[in-house]
């Protein structure tokens, strides 16, 4: 009786565990979504219904098409995006990759101007300067001494310049067979 | 009068075009995200995020064969368990020299997921929602592209890793030459 009693109490206290770990995660889920993912969805929502309704989608498309509608382009646009002075401006909070993948994403690609394929080394271009707007924070959470920071900073902002363009060339060959005749 | 209600009309046109926009991102995307988002908050409670600190560990040593370790394995679990920001705390399991790169890994790996693990980075989902929006216009599947932007992820942040050790390692051995000089 008490090896019954004792079982059925973990049995009891796992299930309770395991559940009130589920409710908590959905919890976190609807507050991640509340909290990080509509007001940006709200945001894109207006930027995309201009973009539609007043017809300045196409004149984006038109410009941007020859820089990012090919391979040439597109390593361009990485190679600015990568300039050491550039790249903290356009890092924070990833709003200007966000609002360029948008624009590209939802004129070019929407429209065919651009091939499906190039999406994926697209991806890359317009992202060389993820988190270099946060580099003394993000090294100071790895407890870094500050004499790392000062090396860090130039050092992480330099390799973008080499390591953002190489990002877009590999995505572009790894984009071959990908969505064939689109 | 017809003149003003005309412009009215238009003005009023662009929100409800943004609106209509709003609810197909809201119906389409947000109820899967918040199952997914339920799902892998679930997992990582349940498995822990204290485990991974032995990787962390694992990846501060010397040599060749811990690089992959290092700006592969690590960066992952490191994003993948502690989300952005709190992924960069690992660097302070790894000597300084490797701490700008370990960032540089970490930071650039937290697009690259998103079309498959959104929990990594919620708040900035639209790096890939944007461009991927266009796939969708186009009916066809995101799913070959966001595997595609995963894999390659992993292997331009290996590359940024090592390419940010050289340069921190050549700017640390310059900074304190000078150092000791003056």
């Amino acid at each position: 009786m008490k090896a019954l009693n004792s079982f059925l109490t973990k049995l009891g206290r796992g299930v309770g565990n395991v559940v009130g770990t589920l409710y908590q995660s959905g919890r976190e889920a609807i507050d991640q979504v509340i909290v990080n993912i509509l007001p940006f969805m709200a945001f894109i929502a207006l930027v995309i219904g201009i973009i539609l309704k007043t017809g300045v989608g196409d004149w984006i498309a038109n410009a941007l098409a020859p820089l990012a509608g090919n391979i040439w382009g597109l390593i361009i646009i990485s190679i600015i995006c990568a300039i050491p002075v550039l790249s903290p401006l356009l890092g924070p909070g990833a709003v200007i990759a966000q609002v360029v993948g948008t624009l590209i994403g939802s004129t070019l690609i929407a429209s065919g101007s651009m091939s499906a394929h190039l999406a994926l080394p697209a991806l890359f271009a317009i992202n060389p300067q993820v988190g270099c707007d946060f580099i003394p924070v993000g090294l100071a959470l790895g407890e870094a001494e500050p004499e790392t920071v000062e090396v860090g900073v130039p050092a992480i902002l330099f390799s973008r310049l080499i390591t953002g363009p190489v990002a877009v060339i590999l995505a572009w060959l790894a984009s071959f067979g990908l969505y064939p005749g689109y | 009068m017809d003149f003003l209600v005309r412009l009215a009309e238009g003005f009023i046109g662009l929100f409800q075009q943004g609106g209509e926009v709003f609810v197909s991102l809201v119906t389409g995307i947000v109820p899967l995200l918040i199952i997914l988002l339920t799902f892998v908050n679930a997992l990582i409670a349940l498995i822990g995020t204290e485990r991974i600190d032995r990787v962390g560990e694992w990846a501060a040593r010397p040599g060749l064969v811990y690089y992959p370790v290092r700006y592969i394995l690590l960066p992952f679990l490191s994003v993948f368990f502690l989300t952005n920001p709190m992924a960069y705390t690992m660097g302070r399991f790894l000597p300084e020299r490797y701490k700008p790169a370990f960032y540089d890994a970490a930071v650039s790996y937290v697009h690259p997921p998103t079309g498959i693990f959104p929990h990594i980075n919620p708040g900035e989902l639209f790096v890939w929602l944007g461009i991927s929006a266009g796939i969708t216009a186009l009916g066809l599947s995101v799913v070959p592209l966001a595997v595609r932007y995963l894999l390659i992820g992993l292997v331009v942040i290996f590359i940024r890793g090592i390419v940010t050790e050289i340069l921190t390692s050549r700017m640390w051995s310059s900074v304190h030459t000078d150092a000791e000089g003056a």
